[in-house]
């Protein structure tokens, strides 16, 4: 039992490993050693309060756009059009924010929060219909969704709703009473944290103990299968997508109100994105997607130091979440069987 | 007035096109190439860096071809050969590919964002005289780069060569029926492998197009998703060729457009939001089309 | 009407197939001359389509040997056997829809001129060549994807002799065609035979092997048991000796004959593959409580709509389904199943039960709602894990643990899982399709004691087999399919293998 849980392990792992490998010959032959590298940047993720602190900030997003994801992964939709959800979902709660002038905090976070799912939910209507009405492949119109929901948010933050007076492309900073609270003033770490935390344990939750948990998964395996037990199988993946829709842009509404304070162009570097990574590295599990998003959070803010104490820039975090991500779909096991056979 | 426009359309519209018929052959071949955008970001940097070395217009522009192909082989590897889901694959290039040429700009180049070598040689424009007087003619004809007139002359090439040819024909069969492929003692993986790396190539002549062919630097943004227009171009046309060029026409005339009307009160981002639009249109009306279709039979 | 066979073009000697613990090929031999059509007949699971794979070089046999020209051959790639002149169209056609007929022809062999330009002039010589041989005229620039199914086969079998096959390895090449259709592939079969070409055609359907087949070998349970002449044996004879004798009904208590209601009535059924073929119909049938009505009938003849139909999952064009007088027919999977219609899928692995899941999942798939299993939404855990145990312990179901997938269970106790799920719903009719394929002897008594108490409890059940001696043993009455239609009923008193072998065949009943 243990020993079979350590196996799994280690396979979710090794993508990772995999990864740290390529970025040590990137360092390496580019001039860096690896190893140093990678425990100052260990020591800039964990090393300290504030520096925990500062982790678990970059991880709050990806908390979100990894469960958005795997909600509709697990359900066999390919949804890859989270990114543009958080972009909308940060966008309608920064809005509202600085809109709803004079709204105590209970009122506005709350009404901002939902005001950014349901925008997010109501993007995801299109692509789900056209899936399981006309049998359009969501990947392609999710994925093509993410672009125009970039360039709206874009034009509506350079036209309409421009900050006076502001030559960047943002909206004006939201309210105070908008700021979600801080939880290690002064680090930036926000409520939104536990909010991400605790829905992400709420689906582990939801995932073993719910009638629709169970659906959803079941029909990930086998869709006709369910629909031979009769289950409403098209119900049922409407409503994941609407709700992977929903989550992304709650995870957009959070990172607005909680650490930007405001909707700027370029929102998002790739939450989204990172998301799907979360959630193939997590295999879709809680726990899983909870260690997965820490090690893309402290990719991130470590990265976002070491540039300051070394001179080793900044991106080598994003070669290494990419590779993850190639990684983290294949299958490795071939790999050692051509090995073997080779042999 | 006109001849500017159409002028800049048609320089817009080579590096998408360049992609885009790297893209449809690939799909053609059994991949929708989600990666482009790093084999364009690629040849980029590539075309630059060898263009300021040997002031080689012609080694630039190899030497983009071949990185673009190896980052499309690499890609093409993990998907075939490790059965890995090829979009995933696809965002994680170019996720890690961006990454990895900005990070190679601060370590080796010590630059930030822009990389602007001395000595770039650009791509040279080639007049036709006579003609370059012709209203619109010649704004379409004279004074394109040697990448416009070869991404237009590839159109009809790759249409004969999938059409008409024995490759074609193996890719078509390796792309739709691999199986069927196998058990006729074809190779469907290796005939996928081999799109794959023409689509990067193709895509890495794009990314050389940018640089060296439009502004004569490099810039970490300078493919500005135009890899996902590309794609959105040959999902326009539906793996035709000449569809394919339609879009990619229609898209860089967009790119054209909204850059002259910066300034004059129509957003420049709601263009840039109709490639995309206009190919979930155009899906949803295959979808209904199919619909149709499977409902008059019944 | 053939030269004495003094010689194998194409044969078996002791053939020995085991997968684990089953016996696919038990030591067949059979041996077909060249330029002769030889059949081989047998029930699903003999092993024909093991041998077929030995034939074809994608198999290899642990004893035995494959005999080509008088000799033993070790084939060690369908590549190797398509050189020594073997080819063999499949069920599922290896064709690339997106294709030209003409490309399909020539794809891996194609003519061309000097820079890989295909030679289309040379192909559509070729192609116009081959058609001649086999008697047919084609249009080559067709879309294999536009093509009917006859046209496709057709292609197949060009192709084989486009790359120069003279051994055809036909696998049940009649089941996808209508009865002209048919005619016309047994012509084309001649012709190629007439040519010296040998065939070996591999069916169920023992009126076309009569008609077509110069000598025949019948399998059964993974050995030759013999080969004869068509001349020298019967329809009957051959399907006794394809289905062995009937075996005892020590478990079969007649039913009471039925009341006047039916508690599923079927009434002009049309109804489509998954394709979109009219496979079904229009078909009347009226399900008794405390019967089991049998359908009889060879593969593909509507058996798999008939019951996709009667479990809520069909393609329905025409027709209605009552039950209790009620209208379902175009009510939802779900509704025919809270109305009390349990449905054992003979897909397994497809929709019968969901492999990589556990055990536990199979048992509450689709009654995960069920207030025995779930309140507000939430699942009981316990009480689901309590009624799995219950439930699997009463069909003795030998399982690890609750989690584990179902996949990792033997064929025997995964059909137990679908059973306990069914009956744990306490339905009123039975859908049972091909209810023992993959079973072991035991198992199959013990899933027929199932059934049969289902009915003597007062449940109808729609047994749906290819298994005549199953039909034969268990039904109350047994209704024949014969493409598409029924051709008969018999009531279980009157029931013979030979009488209902003739329904099977698409005769009326006598």
């Amino acid at each position: 039992m243990i020993r079979a849980a350590l196996a799994n392990l280690a396979a979710a792992a090794l993508p990772f490993v995999l990864a740290l490998a390529i970025g040590a010959i990137v360092l390496a032959v580019t001039g860096h050693d690896p190893l140093s590298v990678y425990a100052l940047m260990a020591s800039e993720a964990f090393g300290g309060t504030r520096r925990i602190a500062a982790t678990l900030t970059a991880t709050t997003p990806l908390l979100l756009t990894g469960l958005a994801t795997a909600i509709a992964f697990r359900a066999g939709v390919f949804n890859v059009g989270v990114e543009g959800c958080f972009y909308l979902g940060g966008l309608a709660a920064a809005t509202l924010g600085f809109w709803l002038v004079g709204w105590p905090a209970i009122a506005i976070i709350p009404v901002a929060l939902l005001a950014g799912a349901l925008i997010g939910g109501a993007w995801m209507v299109a692509p789900a219909t056209l899936k399981v009405r006309l049998g359009v492949d969501e990947v392609v119109t999710t994925l093509m969704l993410n672009f125009i929901a970039v360039n709206l948010t874009s034009w509506l933050v350079n036209g309409p709703l421009l900050a006076r007076g502001s030559a960047n492309s943002a909206t004006p900073a939201i309210e105070k009473t908008a700021e979600l609270p801080r939880l290690l003033p002064p680090s930036t770490l926000h409520l939104g944290f536990i909010i991400s935390l605790a829905l992400v344990i709420l689906y582990g939750f939801w995932d073993r103990f719910t009638v629709t948990g169970f659906r959803s998964r079941l029909v990930g395996l086998n869709a006709r299968f369910c629909r031979a037990v009769g289950i409403d199988v098209p119900s049922l993946l409407f409503r994941m997508m609407i709700l992977s829709g929903l989550i992304g842009g709650l995870a957009g509404a959070i990172h607005a109100l909680g650490l930007v304070h405001r909707f700027v162009a370029g929102f998002s570097p790739g939450y989204g994105f990172t998301g799907i990574a979360v959630a193939l590295l997590g295999r879709n599990s809680a726990l899983g997607m909870i260690l997965a998003a820490l090690v893309f959070g402290a990719l991130a803010s470590s990265g976002a130091t070491i540039q300051l104490f070394s001179d080793v820039p900044i991106e080598i975090v994003e070669v290494l979440q990419g590779t993850v991500m190639i990684f983290a779909v294949a299958k490795l096991g071939l790999l050692l069987r051509d090995r073997r056979g080779l042999a | 007035m006109i001849d500017p426009l159409i002028h800049a359309a048609l320089l817009m519209t080579t590096p998408i096109l360049l992609a885009a018929i790297g893209g449809l052959v690939n799909r053609v071949g059994g991949i929708v190439n989600i990666g482009l955008e790093s084999m364009m970001l690629t040849g980029a940097l590539v075309a630059v860096i060898v263009s300021a070395d040997t002031g080689s217009v012609v080694l630039a522009l190899l030497a983009a071809l071949v990185a673009g192909g190896i980052v499309g082989l690499l890609m093409s590897l993990v998907v075939t050969r490790l059965a890995a889901n090829e979009i995933i694959v696809g965002l994680g290039f170019s996720v890690a590919v961006a990454g990895l040429v900005r990070f190679l700009l601060k370590s080796v180049y010590g630059v930030s964002g822009t990389f602007n070598p001395p000595g770039v040689v650009m791509l040279p424009r080639i007049d036709i005289p006579v003609i370059a007087d012709v209203p619109i003619l010649g704004a379409i004809l004279s004074g394109q780069d040697p990448l416009t007139w070869f991404a237009w002359a590839m159109v009809p090439v790759t249409a004969f060569v999938l059409a008409r040819t024995r490759l074609g024909l193996r890719l078509r069969a390796a792309g739709s029926a691999e199986m069927t492929a196998r058990a006729l003692g074809l190779d469907p993986l290796a005939s996928r492998d081999a799109s794959t790396v023409f689509a990067g190539a193709m895509s890495g002549l794009a990314g050389a197009h940018l640089s060296i062919g439009v502004v004569g630097l490099f810039n970490e943004g300078i493919t500005g998703g135009r890899g996902f227009i590309a794609l959105a171009a040959f999902y326009f046309g539906r793996n035709r060729p000449w569809r394919t060029a339609l879009g990619a026409l229609l898209f860089g005339f967009f790119e054209a457009l909204q850059i002259r009307l910066q300034g004059r009160g129509v957003p420049a981002e709601l263009v840039q939001m109709l490639p995309y639009l206009i190919v979930i249109l155009v899906l949803t009306g295959l979808g209904l089309a199919n619909r149709r279709r499977s409902g008059s039979s019944s | 009407m053939s030269a004495p066979a003094s010689r194998t073009r194409i044969g078996a000697r002791a053939i020995v197939r085991r997968f684990g613990p089953v016996i696919a090929n038990d030591g067949i031999d059979f041996a077909a001359a060249p330029g002769t059509i030889h059949a081989i007949v047998g029930g699903n699971g003999a092993g024909k389509s093991t041998l077929m794979r030995i034939l074809q070089g994608v198999d290899r046999p642990d004893d035995g040997s494959v005999i080509l020209d008088d000799r033993e051959v070790r084939l060690t790639a369908p590549a190797d056997a398509f050189a020594r002149g073997i080819g063999m169209v499949h069920q599922e056609f290896m064709l690339v829809d997106e294709l030209t007929l003409l490309e399909n022809l020539i794809l891996a062999r194609e003519p061309v001129h000097a820079g890989g330009v295909i030679d289309r002039r040379k192909a559509l010589a070729e192609a116009e060549r081959v058609a001649a041989m086999a008697g047919v005229t084609l249009d080559w620039q067709m879309r294999v994807a536009d093509a009917p199914v006859h046209i496709r086969q057709i292609l197949e079998i060009l192709r084989l002799l486009y790359r120069g096959a003279d051994v055809l390895i036909l696998d049940e090449p009649t089941a996808v065609l209508a009865p002209t259709q048919v005619r016309e592939l047994i012509g084309l079969m001649r012709r190629l035979k007439a040519e010296g070409r040998t065939i070996l055609f591999i069916s169920h359907k023992l009126d076309e092997v009569m008609n077509a087949a110069d000598s025949i070998t019948v399998i059964r349970r993974g050995r030759a048991i013999t080969t004869v002449l068509p001349g020298e044996t019967s329809k009957a004879k051959l399907s006794e000796m394809m289905v062995g004798e009937p075996v005892e009904l020590p478990l079969v208590h007649p039913a009471a004959p039925h009341a006047g209601v039916p508690v599923l009535a079927i009434d002009t059924l049309v109804a489509r593959d998954g394709r979109g073929l009219p496979r079904l119909g229009p078909i009347t049938l009226n399900l008794y409580p405390g019967e089991i009505v049998g359908i009889a009938g060879v593969a593909g003849n509507g058996q798999d709509e008939l019951a996709a139909a009667a479990a809520g999952l069909g393609e329905i064009d025409a027709g209605s389904i009552r039950m209790d007088g009620r209208d379902i027919t175009r009510a939802r999977t779900g509704s025919f199943r809270d109305l009390g219609i349990a449905y054992l899928s003979a897909d397994r692995a497809g929709d019968g039960l969901c492999l990589s899941a556990s055990i536990r999942d199979n048992f509450i798939a689709g009654s995960e709602h069920a207030p025995a299993f779930s309140k507000s939404g939430l699942l009981r855990l316990r009480a689901i894990h309590e009624g799995a145990r219950r439930a699997l312990d009463t069909l003795s179901v030998r399982y690890g643990a609750m989690g584990d997938p179902v996949k990792s269970l033997s064929g025997g106790n995964q059909q137990r899982v679908a059973i306990a799920r069914e009956f744990e719903r306490k339905p009123r009719i039975l859908i049972a399709a091909q209810p023992t394929r993959g079973v072991d002897i035991a198992g199959i008594a013990f899933i027929h004691r199932q059934i049969v108490a289902f009915r003597d409890a007062g449940g109808a059940v729609l047994l749906i087999s290819e298994e005549l001696d199953e039909i034969l043993s268990l039904s109350d009455r047994i209704v024949g399919l014969y493409g598409g239609r029924i051709t008969g009923e018999l009531d279980r008193s009157d029931a013979s293998v030979e009488r209902v072998g003739r329904l099977m065949l698409g005769e009326k009943a006598a």
